[in-house]
């Protein structure tokens, strides 16, 4: 009798103890004992650290000890990388660097120099003398944005293949954190430097990261500090710099701001290369974080990192990218030292994080709203992707969502958590899945060859033999017609929105074509492979694959009901209409409210 | 606080209350749709001609300028020769400001403006800031959002607006037009409904799918808040969705409203949603990307982005006119600083103070408010604002929105400026 009694109830107080356990593991940052690492605590370790796993690399992670599985991906040097680099379009010619800041300043250069851009204007006397100028610039504007979209998927692929999965995570929450954006730069060969830049830092001392960006090319550019000069400091890239990276508000002056702009005045960029004009830079002394001497760029860096509020605004950061958004006062300092007492190194930091108890704590797991990113490629490989699909495309996937590689909102790089669901956003994670399980393939315009209906209108028109100023008229009421349309054709010299198509039509011609494929899925074959052979079974597998929590009975027994109806049987029979159902299932499952935490 | 003391201590708006005092019961507590709306429509019938039920159609939209918009040449102060001793390089000759009156005139590229203030229906209020001003776009941009500078406010000025102005059951009464939702509309009762394209939002899938799908985003007992939130946005994103999606599905309009920026497409979703007859009271339009933070060469960028958002907002007026419901909306318009006064050496300008704020319309008793800074007294390199932001959002919600509950909203007293006739 007691025997039985023993048996009956020992796993169930077993599994209230360790459901107590893992909500009492909340701030607490002592390592996880290898007893308590299981195949569901791997799974978060790898959503977390990398993009997820498909069940095999779960289940691999799960027979290591929660050391080594940290260990292996942590330190991923010792892994090969076997990535291509990205396969560069030729789009910048002789005489298009530095490329103006403006339409309005390329033809004023053109007016002063008879030419710019690598192109000479008109003879006097002929029509639209400026005109060649205008195009090449507006071309040099969207054949950069086309590089961008292709550089982004390029990254998208190095995520979903990579064999060192924390490395391409890390590289995201940098570009994240010291957010530079395409929109401004103009240039992808500074993003693509400024990316692989954050990959080989990724990983390193903070100190090496945070020179290597206030050098950088892409974020001189993005916060003008080409334009910090002696005489006149720019405050711009001083305050973002205490601001957003190092500091945060509230932790200086406005005056410390002043003085950290004067040390980095003559930072500045010649094209790809840093340059250090000192000419224009302020050698006189600066009191800066309450101390006065003649500091240099670097000086202050260092100055910022002897602050111990540094060390755990930058651990904070961290931990709420990896680990969740509430973080209690102890662990914030604690994490704070850690970061601190290794001297900004990244790894003793994030080995720390991902060998707590807090890290697998109820507080932690499923809790965390997945990035676009993150939620695009995840799903790819829990569907054993081997490639990104372009079919739909990538980039308009991730944008419709709020998240563009290369071109975050604002200085301050995506908010993350809530902000990213809205309720058009909720129902937009769902319905680009259904675009890749059923793929449109007749109707889709790839973005990297689609023009504005504006300019798709001003070729039709010069096709049909109008006059440029005909062809590029607005269709509106002449009454209220907008002064910016007015402007469009008001210089003799040349036409904005011609030059707006033309520049196009050029783009499209030299940037290379996106390959455009659709996902490879055969969803069939992996229930076979699982063994699941009823409509139970298959909702399961889906669900252990891809969701991070369980659903509840009610919602479950939905899709079971679905799945049964679509195939009019409890059992699976192999044959057409199978692959179809499960499409349909995945697609439920994908855009369950459930499905956006990981 | 004297709001909370007449409603006895109930945490709940005043509209909340009298429903409560009518019936009894909250509207919306479990009552059965049926009934509920049958109490909803009684209500408002009980409380009409009632101060609080003043100007129930009535809608505003807010536009927010990203980046820090510079003020001083937007309105351009040109009979202060202290502005060009500013600006010598930056300063907007007086030969082509567009000249408004005082010795003050508008950019020239802001002919939309200049359409709308001889049509006497655009204000503008001078030297718009609040004390110890924050030079940090995000800081000064959540004190704007929030209506509380330096107070670690969490809920936006707009969301708590709905919360006292709006019936709780009455859906969809603010619209963000947006990828991410503003602090500004942030509330406890209402839920903002946030979405870009209107087209893009919808379900997409089978009857059969789409059926599971409500049932997946029905509202369950859990205890992951996130998923708490996640399936309530899945079930109000069902339901409003079709709303919005038929309510501009069909929307043609033959009005400019310029290019660039996504303001005037927005602006023109806001007209299409406005024609439709949505429920929707408070409109919150953004000009996003941080456009207005003009460090380098601000002048042709400038002028571009001014003439953009005057052709936009001037558009939306127009458009408004032609649909017959002008004299339902007013637009206030902000930014979250102005710049130095001094330009930079970068042909640019740096982070700022005080700035002008702007509301249209054709109730608007248009014009010059306030008084301008002085370019000369200044607070290291900065205006000092004359006039609080929050008057003005006091003026909207009173004046216009006829709501008597501004104190409460903006936790403090902010009194209007006499804009609406």
């Amino acid at each position: 009798m007691r025997r039985a009694f023993a048996i009956v109830l020992l796993p169930f107080i077993a599994l209230v103890a360790i459901r107590a356990a893992s909500g009492e593991w909340a701030g607490d940052l002592s390592p996880i004992a290898a007893r308590d690492w299981t195949y569901d605590r791997a799974a978060h370790l790898i959503e977390r650290a990398g993009f997820g796993a498909a069940p095999d690399e779960v289940a691999r992670l799960a027979a290591l000890t929660p050391q080594r599985a940290v260990d292996e991906l942590v330190d991923y040097e010792s892994i090969a990388d076997d990535l291509k680099p990205f396969d560069e379009s030729v789009i910048w010619d002789p005489g298009m660097d530095p490329f103006p800041p403006s339409r309005a300043e390329a033809v004023r250069l053109a007016r002063e120099h008879g030419g710019g851009l690598g192109e000479k204007i008109l003879p006097e006397g002929a029509q639209r003398r400026l005109q060649p100028v205008v195009d090449k610039f507006f071309y040099g504007l969207y054949a950069n944005a086309i590089e961008t979209q292709r550089l982004g998927l390029w990254w998208a692929n190095r995520m979903l293949a990579t064999r060192r999965p924390l490395e391409e995570k890390l590289t995201l929450f940098w570009h994240g954190h010291f957010a530079t954006g395409e929109n401004k730069v103009r240039d992808y060969r500074m993003m693509l430097r400024q990316n692989e830049m954050f990959r080989a830092q990724a990983s390193g001392a903070f100190r090496d990261l945070l020179v290597g960006i206030l050098k950088d090319p892409a974020m001189l550019v993005y916060l003008d500090n080409g334009e910090n000069i002696k005489k006149h400091p720019n405050e711009n890239f001083g305050r973002e710099l205490l601001e957003l990276f190092t500091m945060g508000v509230g932790n200086y002056t406005e005056r410390d701001v002043r003085e950290a702009a004067r040390a980095f005045t003559g930072w500045t960029n010649n094209v790809l290369e840093f340059k250090f004009d000192a000419d224009q830079h302020d050698a006189a002394p600066k009191t800066f974080l309450g101390q006065t001497a003649p500091f240099d760029g670097e000086d202050i860096v260092d100055r910022i990192l002897a602050q111990p509020v540094t060390a755990e605004f930058m651990a904070a950061k961290i931990y709420r990218f990896f680990v969740r958004d509430e973080m209690d006062g102890a662990v914030r300092t604690e994490l704070g030292r850690t970061y601190r007492d290794s001297g900004y190194r990244m790894k003793p930091l994030l080995k720390r994080i991902f060998l707590s108890k807090d890290f697998y704590s109820a507080q932690a797991v499923a809790t965390q709203i997945k990035s676009p990113v993150h939620l695009v490629v995840s799903t790819y490989k829990k569907m054993s992707l081997r490639e990104v699909p372009t079919i739909p495309d990538f980039g308009r996937m991730t944008a419709s969502l709020g998240q563009s590689l290369f071109d975050p909102p604002n200085v301050a790089g995506w908010a993350g958590g809530r902000t990213w669901i809205t309720p058009s956003t909720l129902l937009n994670r769902g319905n680009m899945f259904r675009a890749v399980l059923f793929p449109d393939v007749k109707g889709f315009r790839p973005p990297d060859r689609t023009m504005s209906a504006t300019d798709v209108r001003v070729g039709q028109r010069f096709a049909q033999g109008m006059s440029m100023t005909e062809a590029t008229l607005e269709d509106v009421d002449a009454a209220t017609m907008a002064e910016s349309n007015m402007m469009v054709d008001r210089d003799e010299d040349y036409n904005t929105r011609y030059g707006g198509f033309k520049g196009n039509l050029l783009a499209f011609e030299r940037t290379r074509l996106i390959p455009r494929r659709t996902a490879q899925i055969d969803l069939a074959a992996m229930i076979a492979a699982g063994g699941a052979d009823t409509v139970d079974k298959v909702v399961d597998q889906f669900v252990r694959r891809f969701l991070s929590v369980t659903l509840a009975e009610r919602d479950r027994s939905l899709l079971v009901d679905f799945l049964r109806t679509k195939l009019g049987s409890t059992s699976i029979i192999p044959g057409e209409h199978l692959e179809d159902a499960l499409r349909e299932l995945l697609y439920l499952v994908l855009s369950a409210p459930e499905y956006q935490v990981g | 606080m004297a709001r909370k003391q007449t409603v006895r201590g109930c945490a709940c708006s005043r509209r909340d209350f009298l429903a409560r005092g009518l019936y009894g019961i909250g509207i919306g507590a479990g009552l059965p749709l049926v009934l509920s709306r049958t109490s909803a429509a009684l209500t408002a019938q009980a409380l009409r001609g009632t101060s609080a039920e003043k100007h129930p159609e009535r809608i505003l939209v807010v536009i927010e300028l990203s980046g820090g918009n510079d003020g001083l040449n937007t309105v351009v102060p040109y009979s202060d020769a202290a502005y060009y001793r500013a600006r010598p390089k930056l300063g907007i000759a007086e030969r082509d400001v567009i000249k408004t009156s005082d010795g003050f005139g508008f950019h020239p590229s802001m002919v939309g403006f200049e359409h709308l203030y001889k049509d006497g229906m655009l204000a503008v209020v001078h030297g718009c800031g609040y004390d110890h001003p924050s030079l940090s776009h995000f800081s000064s941009m959540g004190f704007w959002h929030t209506g509380v500078p330096n107070g670690g406010e969490t809920r936006g000025w707009i969301g708590r607006l709905a919360d006292e102005r709006y019936d709780a059951s009455t859906r969809n009464v603010i619209v963000d037009l947006g990828t991410s939702q503003s602090l500004a509309v942030r509330g406890s009762r209402h839920s903002p409904l946030v979405f870009d394209d209107p087209a893009r939002f919808h379900r997409d899938g089978t009857d059969a799918e789409k059926q599971v799908l409500a049932g997946l985003s029905r509202p369950a007992p859990t205890s992951n808040p996130v998923l708490q939130f996640l399936k309530s946005t899945a079930e109000n994103a069902t339901e409003s969705s079709d709303v919005v999606r038929r309510a501009t599905a069909d929307y043609h309009t033959s009005v400019d409203y310029g290019q660039g920026g996504g303001l005037g497409g927005n602006l023109r979703r806001v007209a299409a949603l406005i024609a439709s007859g949505m429920p929707t009271r408070l409109y919150y339009v953004t000009y996003q990307g941080n456009s207005f933070d003009t460090h380098v060469q601000q002048a042709d960028l400038h002028s571009r982005l001014l003439m953009y958002t005057a052709d936009a907002v001037r558009g939306f007026i127009e458009d408004l006119k032609r649909i017959g419901r002008a004299d339902q909306v007013a637009v206030m318009m902000f930014t979250e600083f102005g710049r130095r006064v001094e330009e930079n050496g970068s042909l640019g300008t740096d982070h700022g103070t005080a700035t002008p704020m702007f509301v249209i319309g054709t109730g608007v008793k248009g014009g010059l408010y306030g008084r301008h800074p002085s370019l000369t007294d200044l607070d290291d390199g900065n205006m000092k604002m004359t006039t609080d932001f929050r008057r003005v959002y006091a003026t909207v919600i009173k004046e216009w929105l006829g709501c008597d509950a501004a104190d409460d909203i903006l936790k403090g007293r902010f009194d209007p400026l006499g804009m609406f006739a």
